[in-house]
């Protein structure tokens, strides 16, 4: 069976991967949410604007929560971790700065074999 | 399209959604019971992550985006039934993604165990079954 065995850098950079992406769109969803959906009812009388964005951006935050408890249930992250990938879905913008911090984490697994941030993950 | 298309495709959903969690509930059992670091069937770790990727992730999202739109076409926003309803698949989705994520990681490293909470999770997702199938069917609130 042990050919069926699968390395776990690799398994875990494509979570980290698959992360970003939703990180991404959930802040993107929320930005045009904010900054263009609500001026839009607020200040042009526009509501479709929200009555669209906002069951989108509702189902892109279940998303993004669903992918933080899937991706934390799968490595060791501490719990200032978690709650800053949590946190950085209630704050515009947030999800961008989340990016790169999943991008550190990413790189920080390509470490050579040997050095000491590998007992991480 | 209709109340009725959408209500089916939602109901479809979620069977395979529950389906695919009940699987995952199963094969995580047999694989505390076997202890951590024992001659694990890596080839089933792999056949459920497949189908928990293929499967029944994809059915999970159905089911929220499906709800999500007959909730707002039948203004059901503003009954209790639905929030109560909307608790529990919250809580069952959460459970999902820790089922998800562990066997991820014991698909790397079979010295691991699944966290033992997880023994709880068939009978738990049948009892979130069982309150779901009572508020959406009689809607008692």
């Amino acid at each position: 069976m042990s050919g069926d065995y699968i390395d776990q850098r690799h398994v875990e950079g494509a979570q980290l991967r698959r992360m970003r992406l939703v990180s991404l769109f959930e802040g993107t969803t929320l930005v045009v949410l904010v900054g263009v959906a609500v001026p839009l009812k607020h200040l042009a009388g526009y509501p479709t604007a929200t009555a669209i964005m906002g069951p989108i951006h509702g189902v892109a935050f279940l998303i993004y929560v669903w992918m933080v408890i899937n991706t934390v249930s799968g490595g060791d992250w501490t719990k200032g971790e978690i709650l800053r990938l949590l946190a950085a879905a209630f704050i515009p913008f947030g999800a961008f700065m989340n990016v790169r911090f999943l991008r550190q984490r990413e790189e920080a697994l390509a470490v050579p074999v040997g050095t000491a941030d590998e007992t991480r993950l | 399209m209709s109340y009725l298309w959408i209500k089916a495709f939602h109901l479809a959903a979620a069977m395979t959604w529950i389906g695919g969690m009940l699987l995952l509930s199963v094969v995580l059992m047999a694989l505390a019971s076997s202890g951590p670091g024992a001659d694990r069937n890596m080839h089933l770790i792999r056949m459920a992550r497949t189908w928990d990727a293929r499967v029944t992730t994809p059915a999970m999202l159905i089911v929220w985006v499906l709800g999500l739109v007959m909730a707002l076409q039948a203004g059901w926003f503003s009954a209790p039934w639905l929030w109560v309803k909307l608790v529990i698949v919250v809580i069952l989705s959460a459970m999902h993604g820790i089922q998800s994520g562990t066997l991820r990681r014991l698909a790397g490293d079979p010295s691991r165990s699944p966290p033992a909470f997880l023994r709880l999770a068939a009978p738990a997702v049948v009892a979130a079954v069982v309150a779901i199938a009572i508020l959406a069917i009689t809607k008692p609130l």
